[in-house]
């Protein structure tokens, strides 16, 4: 279908960021809501005192990743920005890809053993994949900025990726 | 108690809904109108008996989630073109501003059925009160306090409202001015749009 063709070339998008007018102009939020339930599903369990299957953890991860997308679109907006509200929705939400290819990992070395070794594994893996999300979306978004206030908007994108990199780095199984 | 009341009053509700939709089953787009209530009335009924049918609350999150998504691609993309002829959708021209565009197919009176009315009421009702279903899930969950249901309802409450907000501006613009879009154009123009 039209729609599956179109959210997967925004998949390919952003893991090879050029400036590509397919993220930008046909937004859809579609992708973000399938990263963030997966993100969401693989981290869940991960606290050492959930006592029930979960649930408020798998919450949280998504009102953290849905809240935190507005509250940087909201302000790069106060900051003058000329991208659309949706438009930036949709491209910090597609982002997410490689943090959760990053959680993927994780767990999968995790399986392996929880050690120092799996411990700097993981380590590299996450914070190559953080830097990718970060280069990816300042990409997309920071060119709409006046030159001055490219690092306002940079950072919120930057603190935004670093916490779901930390909820995926301190993430343990029971 | 009033939770069973309630509970009595939202089954007869979507029993009522079923049946009105399966007696006019000669309606020109049954399929559309079975789908445009048969998403919405199942994530309303999948949050309400969701201790039933599954122990895992992110089962049911998944679930619900899913159907709302559902509902809201096919409602607007599905049946409110086929249902009552409005649309809406987000465009972004060459220069990178975006506009919100809406527009409703004009009717001529001779071709207004017995059908037609009875699909827009369907529609209609079926749009109006899912959300404030959703809002009445709402309070009684921040009452309640089970806080790790509100981040469902709220996301519910949104997408319903913003199908329900777009359309009624469809319909006020419809009203407001004749509509320039000849019903070719309509059929035409469907694989230039954007769908969200």
């Amino acid at each position: 279908m039209r729609d599956l063709k179109a959210v997967g070339k925004k998949f390919v998008h952003v893991m090879y960021p050029k400036k590509s007018s397919a993220l930008l102009r046909d937004w859809d939020l579609w992708g973000p809501l399938v990263l963030c339930v997966s993100l969401a599903l693989m981290l869940q369990g991960g606290s050492a005192d959930s006592k029930d299957d979960g649930g408020p953890q798998f919450a949280e991860v998504f009102v953290i990743i849905w809240f935190g997308a507005v509250v940087i679109t909201l302000n790069s907006k106060l900051l003058g920005g000329t991208i659309s509200f949706f438009q930036s929705l949709c491209v910090l939400g597609y982002c997410v890809l490689p943090l959760t290819v990053a959680m993927l990992v994780c767990r999968l070395v995790l399986l392996a053993g929880s050690g120092t070794v799996s411990f700097v594994i993981r380590l590299i893996v996450v914070v190559a994949m953080f830097g990718w999300s970060t280069l990816a979306s300042t990409a997309f978004l920071a060119d709409s900025q006046p030159p001055n206030r490219k690092a306002l908007v940079v950072y919120p994108i930057f603190l935004f990726y670093f916490v779901i990199s930390w909820m995926i780095l301190t993430f343990t199984p029971q | 108690l009033i939770f069973k009341t309630v509970l009595k009053d939202i089954r007869s509700v979507s029993i009522l809904l079923c049946l009105h939709s399966v007696f006019f089953f000669f309606s020109r787009h049954p399929l559309a109108t079975f789908f445009h209530l048969f998403f919405r009335v199942s994530a309303i009924i999948t949050y309400l008996f969701c201790d039933w049918f599954s122990n895992s609350f992110v089962a049911c999150f998944v679930t619900i989630l899913l159907l709302l998504s559902f509902d809201f691609w096919s409602v607007k993309n599905v049946t409110g073109r086929l249902l009552v002829g409005l649309r809406w959708w987000n465009q972004i021209d060459e220069d990178g501003k975006s506009h919100w565009v809406f527009e409703a197919k004009r009717v001529s009176i001779v071709n207004k059925t017995a059908s037609t009315e009875a699909e827009a009421r369907i529609f209609w009702l079926g749009l109006i009160i899912c959300p404030v279903i959703w809002t009445v899930f709402f309070f009684s969950t921040l009452f309640s306090l089970k806080l790790k249901w509100l981040a469902l309802v709220i996301a519910g409450i949104s997408l319903q409202t913003a199908n329900l907000y777009g359309y009624i501006h469809c319909k006020l613009g419809g009203q407001k001015s004749t509509s320039r879009v000849t019903s070719r154009f309509f059929v035409t123009a469907d694989n230039e749009n954007t769908y969200l």
